[in-house]
């Protein structure tokens, strides 16, 4: 067993040594980054596993691996192998690369709020400059827009640490101490905990109305840093739902109520219907796909409205949500980087994204064709590919709560599914636009991308493998998920 | 694990793995993949054919599952269920598969990307197959899927063709819709099961007569759209755009009667499960599918069209007959038609193909005629699926379509006499068709100039027309095999009534006024065009419905939508953030304006802030919130 001490310590190692020697050396780091995390992994036996280095004054220094945290250092690695893979970029965008993903590690594992704050907001920083660095046109603007929305939900995080740790009067901003006394403070405390760790957990998740930060910066971003920001960091709002407000609105005296469960299942239910309907109209490609990255988190908070929803009393649905949303978060992270950078490939090769003057793609450049088809398939939820897991397992286990309802989502489902069907046939189907010229796909791109689009033919093959990753059994909290 | 269990899942596993393969051998060389393709199916066929009369007659079912997602404390299992009527469903879908596939070596040899039609046909088949043989309703609505996603590439097989592309998108978008109410059909058979119907054994444990609803009308749902029934019958039609051997494979004989097989399967694990508030509803689905299908049947010149809006009717049947309640009886009558269509519809899709073969792809009927000279073997065997689908006695659709008929006047008279009048209808579209093709002098370039198709494209014909003309002597022992009673004999007919003759008399009026309006040259059909000229628009215009959902739904509607969330998105939303943003910066800029850099300014406003301050604690002090 390896303790996570040494892991942060092999990874600042390698990010001062991509910073300091710079270089192709920032590129071929990143995958030792992303090995080593693997590594990590692979060595920890499995099970819920604490690490804890006494307190720090009042922080304390307590670390731990569970289910959803282990999936999504497996999803770390993974884009910290495909992106260094796919794009030959400049060396500082590595090195903040590998910040980001040190970030993101230590907000998946800690397990102080202070702590957990604090890499929370380092996340920013690197993602900050890539979009201003690197971006596109509207750079600037969009790097602002970014950095403001989501720290304004952060601020309202932070306060909400505070109410906790003040009105239960602990000694330290441990998250198992603080959560667990939750249900003692005042009503109108808890109230004012729940809905500020909501509204910041929704805006990265980020759920509509709370989400207008999320297109600009993904269209504006250069492609290396929408995969990462579309692959992870919507994982962070996901995350949040998942391991930190479910066992706070669980704990808290609201636990048995059905407002907050309800307004998260309007509100998951409504984006969805909502990306899909504004997806549909979009003419760019890239930003259209921004859109599809809401509409495939819109069943994380579904899913956690659904289980928080039932509060143990269907075990069996709540499970399925539970683990169709864990699914949900490596499926879409792998799913969503693959389309992101075929969307960057077909610009390259065609010098333009925008659906209209594009067609008939697929007589010119059959290879990219299969892969974009595959990659829209994917994100449809066909059987066979890992999008249809988490999706069917939310969709059967929803039923439980919604019943007619449901009529929604499904509706939902059927837009997600044309608007995905009438691109591909604006754009890979149909005539040949002969405007385009002669266009041609650089090879290796294309043989870059069948190593996520094998891992999402296993994953939709062999679910299993996911929950193979950890010792289900050991799952202690969420009350009634493991009677 | 026995070695009935592993054969079981070769019949589908050996395609699904082998499909792969099928595509990839094609770089080399590609009619490598015809044959690899054709090979595949037949094994399946084989294998299908040894488990069939080693196992599956004596009575034996195979079944076993396993977790899907083993490691989690909620089991779903997936795995094979192989009794009578899975097994008599995978005996057809793997003969006429291979048929098919047998078909297509020669109807798409100079096509260059053959290799990759091959292997879509292939990865279909054992889809299909997957289908038939799931033992749960998961598994099947996975397999469910992957038809859907064959159909949806094949059809769109030809992409370069904006009209094929347009359809495919069609019957993706649509059946779509269908695919979602199997969807909540599971969650609902789940949640009202406690979980028991996670397996498709387990739906006797729904208990409450309105959760049985619920479940039957959503899954019927699901079959609506695979199955194209009204109203969700729009994308086949269009489906035809796809090569001829597609539509015989998947728009005939398997992928639209899985939704047919769905409440066939369910129906006979359950009887209880089709209660009769959904079976009422399936009863009336399907009369009225039959009844516009055969009117527009009437109408439309597209050969592959006309045969579409037949297998949309024939299937209605198919449904009627569920929805006549009568159980096991029911599923025997619905699925021996789903067999005897399966046969004499891949037929007249064949023929079709062959005829098509060599008019140079020109679907309009009215340009053809003539064609029984130059292709004799072809369109006799047309003249045989023609006549077996409007029922002539001794024929398959006799046995299959009459007898539903019959079985509807115990049930209800009205039921019965639409029934009936479906068959006249049908009669009367499959002998205009005929008519139109065979008889007459050739009435385009084409159409003179035709010869007939070479040998491996004939035999599946000549095979098929065999079926579909003695399908009938099997019918008793159908019968009993697929209710699950002792069989006497494979062969033998169920016993005729005086009721038998009412069908009869109508189809022998409609194949005579059918003669008489198309046999010979004619005014009849303009004339009745010209008297009835509001019902003959209405009919001609398919009653609206494609304009309805295009132009109303699709564009006004969700497109409407999706501008006006666009705008939303863009002024409300978006404005607003702006605005917000805006807000600060302009409060900042006013405060700025403060800061002037006077001294004497300053402690103006010091001193203002020091009196205000004053005042506001001695108002506290005196209302007594500060002692």
């Amino acid at each position: 067993m390896l303790q996570i001490s040494d892991l942060f310590l092999a990874l600042v190692i390698i990010i001062v040594a991509s910073a300091v020697l710079r270089g192709r050396w920032a590129r071929y780091l990143t995958f030792l980054f992303s090995f080593a995390i693997l590594l990590f992994l692979s060595l920890n036996n499995l099970t819920l596993t604490n690490f804890s280095y006494g307190t720090l004054s009042i922080l304390s220094l307590t670390f731990q691996l569970n289910f959803v945290s282990s999936i999504l250092l497996v999803l770390i690695s993974i884009v910290g192998i495909y992106i260094p893979l796919r794009f030959k970029s400049t060396p500082g965008f590595f090195v903040l690369l590998q910040f980001l993903l040190f970030s993101l590690i230590g907000i998946f594992t800690s397990r102080d709020f202070i702590v957990f704050y604090i890499f929370w907001e380092m996340v920013l920083i690197p993602s900050f400059f890539v979009i201003g660095i690197w971006g596109g046109k509207n750079k600037n603007y969009a790097a602002m827009k970014f950095f403001i929305y989501t720290h304004v939900g952060s601020v309202f995080m932070l306060l909400a640490i505070f109410t906790m740790y003040f009105a239960e009067g602990a000694s330290n901003f441990s998250m198992s101490t603080l959560i667990s006394g939750v249900g003692s403070i005042s009503l109108p405390y808890q109230a004012f905990v729940i809905s500020g760790f909501l509204f910041a957990f929704l805006i990265k998740l980020p759920t509509i109305p709370l989400h207008s930060w999320m297109p600009d910066a993904y269209v504006e971003a250069p492609t290396e840093g929408t995969v990462f920001i579309s692959s992870l960091l919507s994982k962070m709002g996901a995350f949040g739902l998942l391991v930190i407000f479910s066992p706070i609105f669980m704990s808290s005296s609201l636990a048995g109520s059905t407002i907050v469960p309800i307004i998260l299942i309007a509100l998951g239910i409504f984006t969805l219907i909502y990306s899909a309907l504004v997806a549909l109209y979009q003419k760019d490609i890239k930003r259209m796909m921004s859109y599809t990255s809401i509409g495939h988190m819109s069943f994380i908070s579904i899913a956690v409205g659904g289980f928080l929803y039932l509060n143990g009393s269907n075990p069996l649905a709540s499970q399925l949500l539970y683990y169709g949303a864990v699914f949900q978060l490596i499926s879409h992270g792998i799913i969503i980087a693959l389309i992101f950078s075929l969307v960057d490939t077909l610009e390259k090769s065609t010098g333009t994204r925008q659906v209209t003057s594009l067609g008939g793609i697929a007589r010119k450049l059959p290879g990219l064709s299969f892969l974009i088809l595959a990659a829209f398939l994917a994100s449809v939820a066909i059987p066979g590919f890992s999008g249809f897991v988490g999706e069917i397992s939310i969709l059967l286990g929803s039923y439980a709560v919604l019943k007619y309802y449901l009529i929604l989502v499904l509706a939902g489902v059927v837009l997600t599914a044309s608007y995905h069907v009438f691109t591909l046939q604006r754009t890979i189907f149909g005539p040949y636009n002969e405007f385009l010229g002669n266009i041609r796909a650089r090879r290796e791109e294309l043989l870059v991308a069948i190593l996520p689009l094998s891992l999402i033919f296993l994953l939709g093959i062999y679910p299993a493998l996911v929950f193979h990753i950890f010792d289900i059994h050991s799952i202690q909290f969420l009350g009634g998920i493991h009677p | 694990m026995d070695l009935s269990i592993i054969l079981t899942f070769l019949i589908f596993g050996l395609p699904l793995i082998g499909f792969p393969f099928v595509i990839g051998i094609g770089y080399i060389k590609k009619n490598y993949s015809m044959y690899l393709g054709t090979v595949l199916i037949f094994l399946s066929f084989l294998i299908t054919v040894f488990l069939f009369f080693t196992y599956t007659v004596k009575g034996t079912v195979i079944q076993y599952s396993f977790n899907w997602l083993p490691s989690l404390p909620v089991v779903i299992p997936v795995g094979v269920y192989a009794d009578n009527l899975s097994m008599i469903m995978a005996l057809m879908v793997s003969f006429v598969g291979f048929l098919i596939i047998l078909f297509s070596v020669g109807y798409m040899k100079e096509d260059p990307n053959r290799h990759v039609f091959f292997g879509e046909m292939v990865l279909f088949t054992s889809s299909m197959l997957g289908l038939v043989l799931a033992s749960s309703l998961l598994m099947l609505f996975i397999f469910w899927e992957l038809v859907g996603l064959c159909s949806y590439l094949l059809i769109g097989f030809w992409h370069y063709k904006p009209n094929a592309a347009s359809a495919a998108k069609k019957a993706f978008i649509v059946t779509r819709v269908g695919d979602v109410f199997f969807i909540a059909g599971i969650g609902a058979a789940i949640l009202y099961s406690s979980g028991a119907a996670l397996s498709i054994t387990g739906l006797g444990a729904i208990h409450l007569e309105w959760q049985r609803t619920i479940v039957a009308l959503l899954l019927f749902g699901g079959a609506i759209g695979k199955s194209a029934q009204f109203p969700l019958h729009v994308w086949i039609p269009d489906a035809m755009e796809g090569p001829t051997t597609v539509s015989a494979l998947i728009h005939a004989a398997t992928m639209v009667t899985a939704g047919v097989y769905l409440m066939a399967r369910i129906y006979s694990l359950d009887l209880s499960i089709l209660t009769p508030t959904a079976l009422s509803v399936m009863l009336y689905i399907g009369i009225v599918t039959i009844i516009l299908s055969g009117l527009i049947g009437l109408v439309v010149n597209d050969i592959k069209r006309i045969l579409a809006y037949s297998t949309i009717g024939q299937i209605g049947y198919m449904v009627a007959a569920l929805g006549l309640g009568l159980g096991v009886t029911s599923i025997g009558l619905s699925i021996y038609q789903l067999e005897a269509h399966a046969f004499f519809k891949a037929l007249l899709f064949l023929a079709a193909g062959s005829i098509l073969h060599a008019v140079m792809n020109v679907r309009d009927i009215n340009k053809m005629g003539g064609l029984w000279k130059k292709m004799p073997v072809t369109v006799t065997a047309m003249l045989v699926g023609a006549l077996a689908l409007s029922g002539f006695p001794g024929f398959a659709g006799f046995f299959s379509k009459d007898s539903i008929i019959t079985a509807s006047f115990g049930v209800s008279i009205f039921a019965w006499s639409l029934l009936a009048i479906g068959g006249f209808l049908t009669t009367l579209y499959a002998f205009r068709m005929f008519f139109k093709v065979a008889t007459g002098k050739p009435r385009s370039y084409a159409a003179e100039h035709a010869h007939e198709s070479g040998r491996i494209m004939l035999i599946p014909i000549v095979v098929l027309a065999a079926f579909s003309a003695i399908f009938g002597i099997f019918q008793q022992g159908f019968y009993d095999f697929v209710e699950n009673k002792p069989v006497s004999s494979a062969f033998g007919i169920a016993p005729l009534t005086i009721t038998d003759i009412v069908p009869v008399i109508i189809m022998l009026a409609g194949l005579g006024i059918a003669y008489l309006a198309w046999g010979r040259s004619s005014t009849i059909p303009s004339k009745v065009a010209n008297g009835a000229r509001d019902f003959y628009l209405l009919v001609k215009n398919k009653f609206f419905l494609d304009v309805f959902f295009t132009n109303v739904i699709a564009e006004r509607g969700v497109i409407g939508l999706s501008a006006v969330s666009d705008r939303f998105e863009r002024k409300a939303i978006g404005g607003l953030v702006d605005a917000s943003g805006e807000l600060f910066q302009n409060s900042g800029k006013v405060l700025r304006k403060i800061q002037t850099g006077l001294a004497r300014q300053y402690a103006l406003i010091i001193l203002i802030g020091l009196i205000l301050s004053l005042l506001l604690l001695r108002i506290l002090m005196l209302s007594g919130v500060i002692h």
